[in-house]
């Protein structure tokens, strides 16, 4: 080591060496910290569970998860049972009923008056009360509240906690068998969707150049395809069913995700934590699950909450054009497509299957916006 | 410069990179031609401008960029040639890096155990109290401990992540590392304290440092020789004492000059040398080319060069007689 004198002002210049001494040769040693360790789940966790409105939107998915489950079996009535003496009844439910909502009753429009006495037409004691009187070229008309369920002679202590469809089958019981088969689909297209893209945007992301380009292209003459057009091919092939809508809505669904995982690998590959664990000799795959597809996996999920919905209102729309799953099998989608046939007199049957996809869809939205802030790695530590 | 003391020898080593094809096609010779080699037990450090191609050379070394021709000789086997199973072993067994910034080269998603262990993994070691242990003692080294394995990145301080680098490095017991700019991203206070800590380390393990910086004192006081590098090449290499007693090379001059000074009023007096290689350097007539001016200093030159650093060589004489 030189150390050069001549530049060293006056008093310092004839120091000798030895009163030189070199700092900070001292052993470092670093205290242990005090606080909990903090995972980057448990972080994102705590982060969510804060967002109020992602907590809500959770407890509604899982209790529709939960009613999809248990309902269908404890209302007493299969989905398929008809009957069609009592078909299109309204809602009724125990206890509501007295309170003059969702009792079974509806209003007749255009009878005529003599006919209220007729018991074949109103059995004694259907008829509630008259809402309104008139007469048309000389007839008296009534449009009148009746009880529908007496009114067709339904036994004392049945009830259709929101009434029956065109063929009298119980429509609680299918909406949420609905729920559940459109739920199941949601979930196994988005499974499949992402679990493809995850590899196939790996690769082209991973390892880029002539790959990348060929897998890219591939993808984009794929989604070109109208879906519509590979559904209908795969109901020809397959007959319509769970497993070829769950195919139709895989075909092209998992491009998305390729390409966010594609985009992610090119913003991972090259960070020098990814670079030191190859000079470590980690294998290509190691390299891919273990260094960057952690650091990834906030997107991804994120992705995959927003596709549920998206599944979800797919499948209804298959349905509701006609390409849904096999009659006598409910779905959101058919009950939507059935109910909008009788919309006007019978509306309660589009309401019920409208209310439940809308709750759905904004709920799995509102919680896929929670969990994207909450994987947020630029928010973490935040509150 | 063939010489079988050299634990690493790097020959002719080249790495182009290109962008575009046809009329577009760019080149940058990030890389060109250099050759030097480095002794066991030495650090040898390697200087040069933001840009001039120090990380490519210790990247293309340990084969995270393929060279595009040159040969590396590591030990007596080539390590350039072709990719093979056998042949990363080897590198991974023998080579280390440590990487420049201490946040980004540390998995955020990974424990410091895992983070540390993973080389061993890599290497068969199934045990996981054997790997827990050899962590452990790994921290120790780097003063930090037990407590730290089971945190993840984003709770250390920055030279704290870089010790954590350095223990990452050294827990597979290579015989040589390549530290890339291993202190500039810390504080000037961390910096000592982490070069203190790498000098410690070499001795006890007995390791040969590719050391890459561009902090003029840090290489001073931490590398035994020092390798300049303008543009992708190599200009001059000489012991540390050699090339700051007589630095040959006019782009070493320029680079000595930079150097802050202290003293306020040395530092008025001093005169800021700048290099231009078309006002400093004649090559229309000669072809310059790596000569050995005198034992153990290297200077690129031409022949008429040579024959005034030789000139310089003699009138300033032996360092420290």
């Amino acid at each position: 080591m030189i150390i050069d004198r001549n530049n060293l002002p006056e008093d310092i210049r004839n120091l000798p060496e030895s009163s030189f001494e070199i700092v900070g040769t001292e052993d470092i040693r670093d205290e242990a910290f005090r606080t909990e360790p903090v995972g980057f789940f448990k972080d994102a966790v705590s982060r969510l569970t804060k967002n109020k409105l992602s907590v809500i939107s959770f407890w509604i998915i899982m209790l529709i998860i939960a009613s999809s489950i248990i309902v269908p079996n404890c209302t007493g009535y299969t989905y398929s049972e008809q009957n069609v003496a009592f078909k299109n009844l309204p809602p009724k439910v125990p206890g509501l009923e007295k309170l003059g909502i969702l009792d079974g009753t509806r209003v007749m429009t255009n009878r005529r008056k003599d006919s209220l006495n007729d018991p074949t037409q109103f059995p004694p004691g259907s008829v509630i009360e008259i809402v309104k009187e008139y007469s048309h070229s000389g007839v008296e008309m009534v449009d009148v509240k009746v009880d529908f369920y007496r009114m067709v002679g339904v036994p004392e202590g049945r009830y259709h906690w929101m009434g029956t469809d065109y063929l009298g089958r119980d429509l609680c019981t299918r909406l949420f068998l609905g729920a559940r088969i459109s739920l199941i689909i949601a979930f196994f297209s988005v499974v499949t969707n992402i679990c493809i893209g995850i590899i196939y945007g790996a690769c082209s992301g991973y390892y880029g150049g002539r790959v990348d380009m060929m897998l890219t292209h591939f993808a984009e003459i794929l989604d070109g395809l109208p879906y519509i057009v590979v559904t209908i091919l795969f109901m020809l092939l397959l007959g319509s069913g769970m497993v070829s809508i769950v195919l139709a809505l895989t075909v092209t669904g998992w491009i998305g995700t390729s390409r966010l995982v594609r985009a992610q690998f090119y913003r991972f590959k090259g960070r020098e934590y990814v670079l030191a664990a190859r000079t470590l000799g980690v294998k290509d795959r190691a390299l891919i699950f273990r260094h960057i597809l952690p650091n990834a996996i906030g997107p991804i999920i994120t992705r995959a909450m927003i596709s549920i919905p998206g599944a979800i209102f797919s499948e209804s729309f298959l349905a509701y054009i006609g390409l849904g799953i096999k009659p006598p099998n409910p779905s959101i989608g058919i009950l939507l497509s059935d109910g909008q046939k009788v919309l006007l007199q019978y509306p309660y049957q589009t309401v019920f299957p409208a209310v439940l996809i809308s709750l759905l869809m904004v709920s799995f939205n509102l919680f896929a916006n929670g969990l994207r802030d909450a994987l947020d790695p630029t928010q973490r530590g935040e509150v | 410069m063939d010489n079988p003391t050299y634990l690493l020898e790097v020959k002719n080593l080249c790495r182009y990179f290109t962008s575009g094809r046809g009329k577009k096609k760019l080149t940058v010779k990030a890389v060109d031609d250099v050759s030097f080699g480095v002794k066991p037990a030495e650090t040898f450090g390697l200087v040069g401008e933001s840009g001039c191609g120090k990380t490519t050379l210790g990247r293309t070394v340990i084969r995270l960029y393929d060279p595009t021709s040159g040969q590396v000789i590591f030990n007596g086997r080539e390590i350039s040639g072709k990719m093979t199973n056998d042949l990363r072993r080897y590198l991974t067994e023998n080579i280390a890096m440590i990487f420049q910034d201490p946040i980004e080269s540390l998995n955020p998603r990974m424990t410091v155990e895992e983070i540390i262990g993973e080389g061993l993994k890599v290497r068969g070691v199934k045990d996981k109290d054997e790997i827990r242990r050899r962590v452990v003692e790994m921290l120790e080294k780097v003063g930090l401990n037990e407590e730290h394995a089971t945190r993840y990145p984003h709770e250390f301080s920055g030279g704290q992540r870089q010790r954590i680098g350095i223990a990452r490095a050294l827990i597979v017991q290579p015989k040589m590392i390549i530290a890339d700019e291993p202190v500039s991203a810390l504080d000037v206070s961390i910096q000592a304290q982490v070069i203190n800590l790498l000098n410690d380390l070499k001795s006890e393990f007995g390791l040969t440092i590719l050391f890459i910086a561009h902090n003029l004192s840090v290489v001073k006081y931490f590398s035994d020789r020092i390798g300049v590098m303008y543009y992708g090449r190599l200009v001059e290499v000489a012991r540390g004492d050699d090339l700051y007693a007589k630095p040959l090379h006019p782009y070493t001059r320029a680079l000595l000059s930079a150097i802050p000074e202290p003293n306020p009023l040395v530092a008025k007096a001093k005169r800021r040398v700048d290099y231009d290689p078309e006002r400093d350097h004649d090559y229309t007539h000669e072809k310059p080319e790596m000569v050995e001016v005198e034992p153990d200093h290297f200077v690129y030159c031409s022949p008429s060069e040579f024959a005034r650093y030789r000139e310089i060589c003699k009138r300033v004489g032996k360092v420290g007689a």
